[in-house]
């Protein structure tokens, strides 16, 4: 360049004073940089955009079904939703090979009602709104009186099943009868039919109604619950499918529940996590239904309230303070 | 004068139910160390156990989440929780007061001093003691349990052996406990046992101990004392049982079930019926046209 110089000089003067050639190369010029600096901040831009995009690696601590603690990126987890025609399926079907049956002792019921909190904590019901509920006893004059618990008895021959119009409560495979509070019209027959009034109704707007809109409906835990339809006790459904114990039956402090399937002879004690068989603690202990006439058959056994040695009114007693 | 009084009996009946709330720890349990020392990775495991047994009141540690009980659970962070000796955070979780669970049926020795640890871990000044090791013979190295199924007495034989001077021997005077694995938890079979010169126990099993449809049981086998053997265990499955098979409770026909499991008579009587009032109605039509037709005979 510096070469061609001083021969180029008189035509640069000359060019100079051409205002339409000066004028020219300007806007060359300008046009050249213009262009340059929208690529550039459109790179930039393309590259600031591709940076908030990028994965940014915040891990999650997640426990999978197989009870495995690992670690998934934070941006990589999706939301989804149960299947709800296979949660309902299964929720009719019941678990195969299976037959719930629970015993409640008498003689260790002081009534310190965990089983009732627990039970109405889960299923989202009023305090008054019961699924199991304990009754004071007293056989006649001269005898102490005792607490009894009543949840469903979840009959073999359920009379509140047979009443149904519209199939909403049904009995599953493994014994449980169970209510589509999506299916009842709340006809109420089946509280009729129930003699054990174990059956309760929404009367009224459920509990937790604002917190449980838009959940879905879980067939073995009656959450949402829904006004005008009938609720009982499940027997804890949704729990038995994890392989854990009924609420009301771990959250008894005084070892009054015990728990298991008829099929493998065994019941769990949902205070002290001990098992025994059903058959010699049922001979043992005298077990019996309530109300064996009617030919219900209840899944549920009473052990008589035997050596009461408390006080009927002291519920913390055994709460070893 | 008589306002006094009545303080000081306020006052009186507190210091008479503060003692009365105290958790109180038998001394040989609170003084209990464990066997091991804590790591990260006796941590981690404690972690998963955590989150599994205890979170769901205990809430998170140190993010004072608990769940609102009464009495209010300690958060495993707190001054409350770490003021404890590990022997005596182990004798709490293990038997439980009030609505806090027992765990000694559900969880192992090892598997509470696990959580022990994790809990620890919280605890930035804490230094551990570790339970001075057992006198060299009385401990054991890779303990192993073997079942034996003999079917003419109808006996588990369990085998007990472990490494010593390099070589695998059979472990003398061990104590035995058989278990059937059931779903909700482990039924013992009967009482503990201990193992011969050979090694060996036996444990005569019931005649009718039932199995699932083909007669198989889950048998777990543990050595009682954790700290001299660890946790050997042998966890097998075994066609011992008398094979149980029940149909579905909803098979049956009967009024409750469902359509298609319709009771025969019922479904008898109702078509009967409807044929019937349908016959009926035919009868009567029939006559009718018999009438009609002879009246148009006669018009003819």
């Amino acid at each position: 360049m510096n070469d061609n110089k001083s021969t180029t000089e008189p035509e640069n003067i000359k060019k100079s004073q051409d205002g339409a050639d000066s004028r020219r190369t300007f806007f060359k010029r300008f046009g050249i940089v213009g262009a340059a600096a929208a690529a550039g901040g459109a790179a930039i831009y393309a590259g600031l955009k591709y940076e908030e995009s990028k994965p940014n690696h915040d891990f999650v601590k997640v426990l999978t079904a197989d009870n495995k603690l690992v670690e998934v990126p934070r941006d990589q987890i999706k939301k989804i939703k149960l299947d709800e025609i296979r949660v309902k399926q299964q929720g009719r079907d019941g678990m195969a090979g299976r037959r719930w049956v629970m015993v409640i002792d008498l003689a260790k019921c002081r009534n310190a009602r965990k089983c009732i909190q627990a039970c109405q904590g889960a299923h989202h019901l009023r305090p008054y709104e019961y699924h199991i509920n304990t009754l004071l006893m007293q056989e006649s004059e001269n005898t102490a009186p005792y607490y009894m618990p009543k949840p469903c008895q979840h009959c073999d021959n359920p009379p509140c099943v047979a009443v149904c119009p519209v199939d909403a409560t049904f009995k599953r495979q493994d014994g449980i009868v169970l209510i589509d509070n999506e299916r009842c019209i709340g006809c109420r027959f089946c509280v009729a039919a129930c003699p054990y009034s174990a059956r309760m109704f929404h009367w009224e707007e459920p509990l937790m109604v604002e917190g449980d809109k838009g959940k879905e409906y879980n067939i073995e835990l009656n959450v949402p619950q829904k006004k005008g339809t009938v609720s009982k006790c499940l027997f804890s459904a949704d729990r038995l499918r994890e392989g854990k114990l009924p609420y009301c039956v771990s959250a008894c402090p005084n070892g009054v529940y015990y728990f298991g399937d008829e099929n493998q002879d065994a019941v769990t004690n949902g205070t002290t996590k001990e098992t025994f068989s059903l058959s010699e603690l049922l001979k043992i202990n005298g077990g019996y239904h309530l109300m064996p006439e009617l030919g219900t058959k209840p899944r549920v056994y009473y052990l008589p309230p035997k050596n009461r040695l408390f006080d009927v009114n002291d519920a913390t007693a055994n709460e070893k303070i | 004068m008589k306002r006094s009084y009545l303080f000081f009996l306020f006052i009186g009946l507190f210091v008479i139910r503060a003692p009365a709330q105290e958790w109180i720890v038998p001394a040989e349990n609170g003084s209990k160390l464990s066997p091991f020392a804590f790591s990260d990775s006796t941590r981690m495991a404690g972690a998963v156990l955590y989150n599994l047994n205890c979170k769901s009141c205990h809430g998170d540690p140190g993010m004072n989440n608990v769940v609102k009980l009464v009495p209010l659970p300690p958060d495993p962070a707190s001054a409350k929780m770490q003021g404890n000796s590990d022997g005596a955070i182990f004798y709490k979780a293990a038997e439980g007061r009030g609505t806090m669970p027992s765990f000694k049926n559900t969880l192992t020795a090892s598997d509470t001093w696990r959580i022990i640890s994790f809990i620890r871990g919280f605890n930035e000044n804490y230094v551990q003691e570790i339970a001075k090791k057992l006198a060299p013979g009385a401990s054991f190295e890779q303990v192993k349990l073997s079942l034996v199924w003999m079917q003419e007495n109808n006996i588990i034989q369990v085998a007990v052996s472990a490494l010593k001077d390099r070589v695998r021997q059979p472990v003398a005077g061990a104590e035995l406990k058989l278990f059937v694995k059931k779903y909700f938890g482990n039924l013992p079979v009967g009482e503990v046992q201990t193992t011969d010169n050979k090694g060996i126990a036996l444990f005569h099993i019931p005649k009718s101990l039932p199995g699932d449809s083909a007669g198989i049981v889950r048998l777990l086998a543990k050595a009682v004392d954790e700290t001299a053997f660890g946790e050997a265990k042998a966890d097998t499955s075994m066609a011992i049982g008398v094979p149980v098979y029940r149909p579905p409770l909803n098979q049956e026909r009967a009024l409750w079930n469902v359509g298609r499991k319709t009771p025969f008579w019922l479904l008898f009587t109702y078509f009967v019926c409807v044929l019937a009032v349908w016959g009926f109605i035919f009868y009567v039509m029939l006559q009718l046209r018999v009438l009609y037709k002879s009246d148009s005979i006669n018009k003819s």
